[in-house]
């Protein structure tokens, strides 16, 4: 049982740098997603961990231990890569005895720690099929059984379940998760998809271009994003930006936008604004409320997007579209006329270069006002 | 991506203008059929046809036997040393049987391809892999190959005297690995490239060495092509006449040498003789590419990973 620590690594490969800097903790027996879109150094990241990249600059550890020159082999970390890579020409069951051949581990315990993973993965009818002879889903759950049948420290799953159909992919995530806390070992989860990472892992960490954008629980990640990278790759649709000019009076800064003004204290400030500086105020679209008549702002309807459950709506606030989430019992056409108002207590505010300065996450630090 | 209706496509292809033709074809290609493979099968007829032949019947003045009229055996029990023959100039003629070259045959050729698949399958991976050497050695391996050998004996010759390896099984040996190598090369590492990075990769995280995972792991994925490079380096090693002649004598020589020495001089052209030998000279080829066709067909790797 062990933890794993990367501190400082960067790599490069020729002119490009893949990983800058990268430093984070995964606890014992955690669920650790890394999310981040393609090219981000996720994948480079994983193989840092298992060994298989040497890093330029930093150092791996592994439950306590440094392990930056260790070989893989003796890392005691398994790996499912995102294309799989089983071997073609074993069987299931050859491919999951493989890692403990390499052990010397006596036949017999092999047979049935090999008949043990099978049952826990239900792949045991498979046992003698070749991995041309299965279906996608029945490969990932060899795959995961290769890793799991070595019973490692930790476990790097790079996007294991990406090239699933939608609906296999559904059953997936709640298996793994269920897997993740039966075996109750560390998890590294390698993601490009903030579903998967929203509602499978305890913890994110958001990457970008090598660097580390954000490190935290899934609703830190959600309600408190550490800049506007966070709060757009989180989400879907992905939170709302508006443009906004910043002033002070007081000790209170004062945000107008054309349509609305938020005031909040100073003292809650992760950094001063200069006076007159543009600023950028987010909500998500859950927390633009869309009314027929009243108070509110005004906007237009510029699309519908009916999804059953609830309706995604583009709406024309000011010349720029403010996705919002609405009832489907609203009935809302083209180019009507709304009134619009935003949850005050799930308001953002960002600097003009991205990085986050308030977020409201349920509480009372915004005042709200409209324009008049 | 649109796709056609069914209905759509086959109306298409089913155009009345053709149909005539449809119907023709079965025909016009087993007529066709036969007269290539008649073609390219003759020459192959006429050596096993010859080999069974009577020394009369070799080649008459002004007359064509096109299959043999008395067939005998002679040919080759005379060529295999096992029946004393009554012909006494074609007694002195040789000096021994053909079983001595025919065993050098197979162990230069043997020896030399397995030294070139040793040395390309572990260059081949190296450089599919590692990309050792930098991007150039490839072309600089295939120069290699890039002048006839025919350009380079004679020095080679004076070369291997000196080291003597002149008439030795090892010195053919390397002369037919090294010349086949480039061969392995080109060929196994296009074989590797397939072979995706994650496969060893995983190996090694399952706890093999490097060549462990390179044993384990990749090598069993190209073992097709490893068949085909084993069979193809073969067959060239197996058919070398210049190697041979120039760099043995009779001790070490082999078949394709001992081939030449049944035509010409005293005897006449041995016709039968020397088709008897060519009919032997077709079989380990022929059984080594039989022992390996299940091997040969490709595929083996589909499936191993998501696309």
């Amino acid at each position: 049982m062990a933890g794993i620590r990367l501190e400082n690594i960067t790599k490069r490969f020729g002119a490009i740098t893949a990983l800058d800097g990268v430093s984070f903790e995964v606890a014992d027996g955690e669920f650790f997603a890394i999310l981040g879109p393609p090219g981000a150094g996720k994948t480079t990241t994983l193989r840092t961990i298992v060994g298989l990249e040497k890093p330029d600059e930093g150092d791996v550890y592994l439950g306590g231990e440094r392990v930056t020159e260790t070989y893989p082999g003796d890392r005691d970390i398994a790996i499912v890569f995102q294309n799989l890579a089983l071997y073609p020409d074993r069987t299931v069951f050859k491919n999951l005895a493989f890692p403990l051949k390499q052990q010397k581990i006596a036949k017999g315990e092999i047979e049935e720690r090999v008949r043990a993973t099978a049952r826990t993965l239900r792949i045991e009818h498979l046992l003698e099929r070749r991995p041309a002879k299965l279906s996608g889903g029945e490969r990932q759950r060899v795959a995961l059984g290769r890793a799991i049948v070595r019973e490692p420290e930790a476990y790097l799953l790079d996007e294991p379940i990406s090239a699933l159909d939608a609906l296999l992919r559904l059953e997936m995530r709640t298996e793994l998760k269920r897997l993740q806390r039966d075996v109750g070992r560390t998890m590294i989860y390698v993601t490009h998809d903030q579903v998967e990472a929203m509602s499978m892992a305890d913890r994110i960490l958001v990457l970008r271009e090598g660097v580390v954008q954000q490190v935290g629980a899934p609703a830190e990640i959600y309600h408190r994003p550490a800049n506007r990278f966070v709060a757009t790759v989180v989400g879907s649709p992905p939170m709302n930006f508006l443009r906004a000019t910043a002033s002070w009076e007081e000790g209170t800064l004062r945000v107008s936008h054309p349509r609305f003004q938020v005031a909040a204290a100073a003292a809650h400030l992760r950094e001063r604004l200069p006076e007159g500086a543009a600023c950028l105020v987010a909500v998500r679209p859950e927390d633009v409320r869309v009314e027929l008549a009243g108070e509110g702002m005004p906007a237009t309807i510029y699309a519908t997007e009916p999804l059953g459950g609830e309706t995604i709506v583009d709406l024309n606030l000011d010349n720029r579209v403010v996705k919002a989430i609405a009832s489907p019992a609203l009935a809302l056409s083209e180019d009507q006329e709304v009134r619009v108002h935003f949850e005050p207590r799930r308001l953002h505010l960002f600097a003009e270069s991205g990085d986050a300065l308030l977020s409201a996450a349920g509480e009372d630090v915004f005042a709200f006002t409209l324009a008049t | 991506m649109t796709t056609m209706p069914q209905e759509e496509r086959v109306r298409f292809t089913a155009d009345a203008s053709t149909s005539r033709w449809v119907v023709a074809r079965p025909w016009v290609k087993v007529v066709a059929v036969v007269m290539i493979a008649s073609f390219f099968a003759f020459p192959l007829y006429w050596v096993v046809s010859m080999s069974f032949k009577p020394r009369p019947e070799w080649n008459p003045p002004g007359k064509v036997y096109w299959a043999p009229q008395s067939p005998t055996i002679d040919n080759y029990t005379n060529l295999l040393g096992l029946k004393s023959t009554e012909d006494s100039v074609f007694a002195t003629q040789r000096s021994a049987s053909a079983l001595t070259p025919f065993k050098n045959s197979i162990i230069l050729s043997v020896g030399g391809t397995l030294l070139a698949l040793f040395a390309g399958i572990v260059t081949a991976y190296g450089i599919a892999r590692f990309r050792a050497g930098g991007g150039l050695l490839p072309f600089q391996i295939l120069q290699l190959r890039m002048f006839p050998p025919v350009a380079i004996i004679i020095p080679l010759l004076f070369f291997y005297v000196a080291i003597k390896l002149y008439d030795t099984y090892w010195g053919v040996i390397i002369l037919y690995g090294a010349i086949t190598f480039p061969f392995v090369v080109w060929l196994m590492r296009s074989f590797f490239q397939d072979v995706p990075r994650e496969i060893s990769e995983a190996a090694i995280v399952d706890g093999c060495t490097q060549w462990g995972a390179f044993f384990k792991a990749v090598l069993p994925q190209v073992k097709g092509g490893l068949a085909a490079t084993g069979l193809f380096v073969f067959i060239l090693n197996w058919s070398d006449f210049l190697i041979a002649k120039v760099m043995t004598t009779d001790v070490h020589s082999t078949a394709p040498v001992y081939l030449q020495s049944l035509q010409g001089g005293a005897s006449g052209n041995e016709y039968g003789l020397q088709a008897a030998l060519a009919c032997l000279l077709i079989l380990p080829p022929a059984i080594f590419g039989l022992a390996i066709q299940r091997y040969l067909v490709r595929g083996l790797t589909f499936g191993a990973i998501k696309r």
